[in-house]
């Protein structure tokens, strides 16, 4: 089977993934209590009242004609209407899609680099008293909660030495040059776990690598050993960091609920937890369908890139 | 910013409208925009005299016809505004020459001056119903120059202003939803007023040379309340058990944190109320006890209470309340419903569950929740007796008499309610130390034309 073949494949699968998601997703928030004209109207909700409001909205449709009106709209790029922020849904992603999409840029501009270097470094003087330091530190960044790390940026960037804000006071049509000074907290605060986990997957990666008889082969041949570091480990040792990788930019796009809400960052987590206490129905279905793409694309894309960064895969061999 | 639509911009309505009738301090009615009002014998007609020279932001004049037309949207059936509740009482706004606005009203009403003074009885130009909400144009001490109310709203200082020139240019209002950020954003100096924080972060702001935290005793309630249309909550016998089995102070403590409310013997009105009555409820189990025998209950009775996490409190409240009943007999299930189906499904609908209610006027919240005909009669109580009680109250002209009636009516709900009401909520505000001109009371009451930053 030639590789394109194979990612056509693998890229219908996706897409028969995502269409089955999204209806299950539909459905979910169908099954919540309540809906959007309830939230919208909350203690003021008389029958009446309930009544001119799900009439106005269309919401008296069955349930499968709504969602058949859904995917049809979605499919041409037209996500709904928010009843309660009174404006399409579309219209009120995509400056906060920008916003997170520079938050979690700058975040893994921060911590990818880093971590990869830093990585190899640690798992070629492992036993070192630096990487042992170094591997100590990584653990502690790794379990630390984002608040906890939030707090302590706090104290030193915003009242000690009173050189960062300390959250985000923006209007909503901030430009990305009124948001970068605002970016440093919560990026710092992202990139400290994503450097974390990343390292340590390179640095275990690359040890496991070490240990192969092909590395092992070629330093017998009496290559140098910083010849088998790039030629022989680093290849093979990159496709599950890449994988991590792709997973951790994943998640800084989507998955950064509290550090965007601690530092009212203006990004699509802050913008999910406000939908989702507004019980903005319309935007929650929205935000939950472009998470699930994010996650199946990065899934994809890494796949890719490990197929074609893997030697034996390049050469038609075994996978 | 509609200030008559239930999704209004809170924090800004009141920068930019004024009401007829403002409030002091101590909650006396004082003028804005009409400069005197008197009614006829029966208080069943008001005739407020306008303040005169009055413009709207847009240079157009004020004038009776506006104030008509503002009073003819918040009593307007159809478009049922929550200032309906307010002042539905009002039957018909006349304005016999531009100066003068004649109310009649449905029933006599001595305290009309002070359900004027809602902080939601704004006054807006006539015809503005289609455009005051993106577009308001008010007669307050601030214009709006961007409504952003996910973001940063602006509001200009409008320096023709009848009380005097604000000595602000301008206030931002950010928003930022969660309370950590924004005690951050005030500890960091990015914002100069938190207008309400959690009671628990007030120690951040300890250092009084930068920050002055003010606590502001409202009236904001909690309680549990039981249908009166169900067994066994239909006797009052029972009722009264179920509230004088609680020690309040304790229960306040425990639910909000210490010294962040204000206890209550069951009544709705609030401690800076002149109407507030100050009953003795200290904790009796024995009679709750004794209460529960002679209903016919010598063995204790089961309790479902229904709470939701809708709002902060609300589940606390009943924990503590399960605790504190337990000895006299009264065991309570904790029942857990969905915050987005509460206030539909759970609320007035089930036989006991938590309630939340904002602060309001002793006649207005007596009317609201507790008279049998009341939009909201949450335990679905018939009562004709407290009915004419109300009735009397409201129609004597002389405050102390008026006063004497409503502390009576108070102790008589302590009686007989089915509405076990524990506490006001002491609210916390916090600025900088630079911030002056915030008097320590309810929004409702701030100048914001006189505030300044140092």
């Amino acid at each position: 089977m030639s590789i394109a073949w194979q990612l056509l494949r693998r890229a219908a699968v996706a897409l028969l993934l995502f269409a089955a998601m999204a209806c299950l997703t539909f459905l979910a928030v169908e099954a919540l209590p309540g809906d959007a004209c309830t939230s919208l109207l909350g203690r003021a909700a008389t029958e009446n009242k309930l009544e001119q409001c799900r009439e106005e909205n269309g919401l008296n449709e069955p349930v499968v004609a709504r969602m058949v009106d859904w995917g049809c709209g979605a499919v041409q790029g037209d996500l709904g209407y928010s009843i309660k922020r009174d404006a399409p849904v579309t219209e009120i992603i995509a400056p906060r899609l920008r916003n997170s999409l520079v938050l979690a840029g700058v975040a893994g501009l921060l911590a990818f680099p880093a971590a990869v270097v830093l990585g190899l470094y640690s798992a070629q003087r492992r036993g070192s008293r630096r990487a042992k330091l170094l591997d100590t530190a990584s653990l502690v960044m790794m379990t630390l909660p984002e608040f906890v790390t939030a707090a302590v940026l706090w104290l030193v960037f915003s009242i000690w030495l009173p050189i960062l804000p300390a959250v985000a006071v923006l209007p909503s049509d901030a430009t990305i040059g009124e948001i970068l000074p605002t970016i440093w907290l919560p990026a710092i605060t992202l990139a400290v776990m994503v450097f974390a986990h990343v390292m340590r997957s390179m640095r275990s990666s690359v040890v496991a690598t070490s240990a192969r008889p092909f590395v092992e082969a070629a330093r017998y041949r009496g290559l140098p050993e910083r010849a088998v570091l790039l030629r022989h480990v680093l290849p093979a040792a990159l496709p599950p960091a890449v994988n991590v990788m792709a997973v951790t930019a994943a998640w800084l796009l989507t998955g950064t609920f509290v550090v965007e809400v601690v530092f009212n960052f203006p990004g699509l987590g802050r913008l999910a937890v406000d939908a989702i206490s507004d019980r903005d129905t319309a935007l929650i279905l929205a935000l939950t369908l472009f998470g699930l793409a994010v996650f199946i694309l990065s899934s994809f894309i890494s796949d890719t890139i490990t197929r074609l960064l893997d030697p034996r895969v390049r050469a038609g061999v075994g996978a | 910013m509609d200030p008559y639509d239930g999704n209004r911009f809170w924090p800004a309505i009141n920068m930019v409208f004024d009401r007829l009738i403002g409030v002091d301090k101590d909650f006396n009615p004082i003028p804005e925009l009409a400069t005197e009002w008197s009614s006829n014998a029966d208080l069943t007609e008001w005739t407020l005299t306008l303040r005169e020279g009055v413009k709207f932001h847009d240079g157009s004049e004020f004038d009776s016809a506006d104030a008509v037309y503002s009073i003819g949207r918040m009593v307007d059936p159809e478009f049922d505004s929550p200032v309906r509740a307010v002042l539905g009482i009002i039957e018909s706004a006349a304005a016999p020459d531009p100066q003068t606005l004649v109310l009649r009203l449905s029933a006599p009403e001595a305290d009309l001056p002070l359900l004027l003074a809602d902080y939601r009885a704004l006054m807006t130009p006539e015809g503005s119903a289609e455009t005051v909400g993106d577009d308001p144009i008010g007669t307050g001490p601030f214009k709006m120059e961007k409504l952003d109310p996910e973001g940063t709203s602006r509001f200009v200082a409008n320096t023709d202003y009848f009380f005097g020139a604000p000595k602000l240019s301008a206030i931002e209002i950010p928003a930022i939803a969660d309370n950590t950020a924004a005690t951050q954003a005030l500890a960091g100096g990015q914002v100069d007023l938190l207008l309400s924080i959690d009671a628990k972060s007030a120690a951040e702001f300890s250092d009084t040379s930068k920050f002055t935290v003010q606590n502001i005793p409202s009236g904001d309630w909690n309680a549990i309340d039981f249908r009166i249309d169900q067994e066994p909550f239909d006797d009052p016998l029972v009722r009264k058990a179920l509230r004088i089995a609680v020690d309040r102070q304790a229960l306040t403590d425990l639910v909000l944190g210490e010294g962040a409310g204000v206890p209550t013997c069951d009544t709705p009105v609030w401690s800076g109320d002149p109407f507030r009555w100050d009953g003795d409820c200290a904790q009796d189990i024995e009679g709750a006890k004794a209460l529960l025998k002679e209903a016919g209950y010598p063995d204790g009775i089961d309790v479902e209470v229904f709470t939701s996490d809708v709002e902060d409190n609300m589940v606390e409240l009943v924990q503590v309340y399960q605790e504190q009943v337990k000895p006299a007999g009264i065991r309570v299930t904790l029942t857990m419903a969905d915050a987005s189906g509460y206030w539909d499904d759970v609320w007035m609908k089930e036989p006991a569950f938590v309630d939340s209610w904002g602060q309001r006027p002793a006649v207005q919240v007596l009317n609201e929740v507790y008279r049998s005909t009341a939009t909201w009669n949450p335990t679905g109580q018939q009562d004709p007796e407290l009915d004419a009680m109300l009735d009397e109250a409201r129609s004597i002209a002389d405050p102390t008499a008026r006063a004497a009636k409503y502390q009576e009516i108070q102790q008589y709900l302590f009686e007989n309610t089915a509405i076990f009401v524990p506490y006001h909520k002491t609210l916390v505000r916090a600025m900088g130390a630079n911030v002056k001109g915030i008097e320590p009371i309810v929004i409702d009451a701030v100048r914001w034309e006189k505030i300044e930053v140092g």
